[in-house]
């Protein structure tokens, strides 16, 4: 079931070479399939849902606008990925020691944090946005993107059918329990929160490039970090297929509302989260579950 | 005299400023039930607790077959054997018995051959096998008692704790845990136990201690206990 999701994926991205319009939406799409699905890692298995997912995409963003053009540009993916995993190593231990709605709200300002620091180094800088020249073929761009996506859906299976999985759903479950069977609460977490800050620091990476353009404001926008947890909510924590499903109806729906009526763009976000909240609390997934059922 | 099993000398725990036990000493010998009895806020729950690894002790030291295990992680502790069953249960209410006992089994130790452990925890409770595929969190008090012991098997510890385990539970549900907990002695495993319903408690326990405020105030044979003038008046009510 995954690797044919994965392969859908992979396979509408081929006759996509023969539009831009189709290759930026497909670029989209797999974006936030790789972002919803390393969120997953951490916040669905465990509970703890990040509210400060753009921190990692920001980090990624910004080391790998400081390495373009001083290493070929997948060396400054790959460095974007190992700068917001050790990012998450060291902010790990102090922030996943709080709970609940504790740790959203700690994820979430430290995330603006960061977004104001690295600001306000920037200005100091005298810099104002950075251009970016001489980037890879958009194609190219869009392969690595898909690329992530699959890695981050294989590897949100690896997750959950593992011991560590395991491990991290008795911790959702309840965390002392958890600690008295034997479950290195502590440890477990923090790999969880490094393994779903990797994918997104390459993600932000590979934006930047497509963009061309980097500016902190932009580049750790929380809106980024309400998006993926709107798509993963919205397309059900439970399973595997959810993110994806959540990622591929919004960043389509986006699509519509962009062309058409982008004002009213967050206005349906919420509306939506609002809803699958009261009424479909397991998500897309859980209501294409449902319907196999019945027929 | 051979080394016991858990050896507990000074013990001290604290939650922020507020001490709670003060030099606590106390053993454990192999095969044996032993009890702590006392009154609610004793510190009986956080001396499991620190046994346990899930408070850490402010002093003393805690040794497990012999060896040093204060500072020890409490899933090391786990692995090397020594198993709590908490107070409360604490089954994973949104999971079915099966995977409560699986996840009970995690530890690396527990991990090798925990099929047959589950076989076996199968036959010692027939109740959990009827109801495998039951979601813990929707079956009687009793029922997740005998979910959180074959959860604690799972890990086949030499040394089980066994925080409060007829808490909240029917008359008929009391007198089946201590019939288990008979079974499992029998068997060859190691229990403390920590118990307020300390007639029940003494009349099983090899060994016995009574706390009060954090501290150690009687201890003895369990027998002993039970005859003693201080424990009859203040905790049989006679």
């Amino acid at each position: 079931m995954i690797l044919g999701v994965a392969l859908a994926v992979f396979g509408a991205a081929v006759p996509a070479f023969g539009s831009p319009y189709l290759m930026g939406v497909v670029f989209q799409v797999a974006m936030w399939i790789a972002l919803a699905q390393s969120w997953s890692m951490l916040s669905a298995t465990t509970g703890y849902l990040s509210l400060g997912h753009a921190v990692f995409y920001g980090v990624g963003a910004y080391v790998c606008v400081l390495l373009t053009g001083t290493i070929p540009f997948e060396l400054a993916l790959l460095a974007a990925a190992a700068a917001a995993a050790l990012f998450a190593a060291l902010v790990g231990m102090p922030v996943l020691r709080v709970r609940g709605p504790y740790f959203v709200i700690l994820t979430y300002g430290l995330s603006e944090l960061v977004r104001h620091v690295v600001m306000r180094i920037e200005s100091a800088l005298g810099s104002f946005g950075r251009m970016i020249f001489d980037v890879p073929a958009t194609e190219v761009l869009l392969w690595w993107m898909v690329g992530l996506a699959v890695l981050a859906t294989l590897g949100a299976y690896a997750i959950r059918h593992s011991r560590f999985g395991a491990g991290l759903a008795a911790i959702r479950e309840d965390e002392v329990a958890a600690e008295t069977v034997g479950v290195p609460v502590t440890r477990l977490k923090l790999l969880a929160f490094i393994a779903s800050a990797a994918i997104p620091g390459a993600v932000g990476g590979l934006a930047l490039l497509r963009t061309s353009y980097f500016e902190p404001a932009q580049a750790f926008d929380p809106v980024i970090s309400f998006t993926i947890v709107t798509m993963a909510l919205v397309g059900g924590t439970e399973t595997v297929r959810g993110p994806i499903l959540g990622a591929v109806g919004f960043a389509l729906l986006s699509e519509l509302l962009w062309s058409s009526l982008p004002q009213l763009y967050m206005i349906v976000l919420g509306v939506t989260l609002i809803a699958f909240i009261l009424f479909v609390p397991r998500g897309l997934s859980g209501l294409v579950g449902r319907i196999g059922r019945a027929g | 005299m051979t080394v016991p099993m858990l050896s507990v000398t000074g013990l001290r725990a604290a939650y922020g400023p507020v001490q709670v036990l003060f030099d606590v000493d106390f053993d454990v010998a192999a095969g044996s039930v032993t009890t702590l009895i006392g009154a609610n806020g004793a510190g009986k729950t956080t001396i499991m607790k620190s046994v346990a690894g899930l408070v850490s002790a402010t002093g003393g030291t805690i040794r497990f077959e012999g060896r040093d295990i204060t500072r020890t992680a409490s899933h090391d502790r786990v692995d090397a054997g020594l198993c709590l069953i908490p107070e409360g249960r604490l089954v994973f209410p949104g999971m079915t018995v099966e995977q409560n006992l699986r996840l009970g089994a995690i530890a690396p130790r527990a991990r090798a051959g925990h099929s047959g452990m589950l076989q076996e925890v199968f036959r010692r409770f027939p109740r959990l096998e009827e109801r495998r595929a039951q979601q813990a969190g929707l079956m009687s008090g009793g029922e997740q008692q005998m979910l959180a012991l074959g959860r604690g098997l799972m890990a086949r510890p030499r040394l089980i704790l066994m925080d409060e385990p007829t808490l909240g539970l029917a008359p008929v549900m009391v007198k089946q845990v201590f019939e288990t907990i008979e079974e499992l002695r029998t068997a060859g495993f190691t229990i403390l136990l920590a118990e307020q319903n300390a007639r029940v408690a003494l009349e099983l326990a090899d060994r016995a201690y009574l706390l009060e405020n954090g501290r150690v105030a009687l201890s003895g044979p369990g027998s002993d206990l039970l005859g003693s003038p201080e424990v009859r008046r203040a905790y049989l009510g006679m």
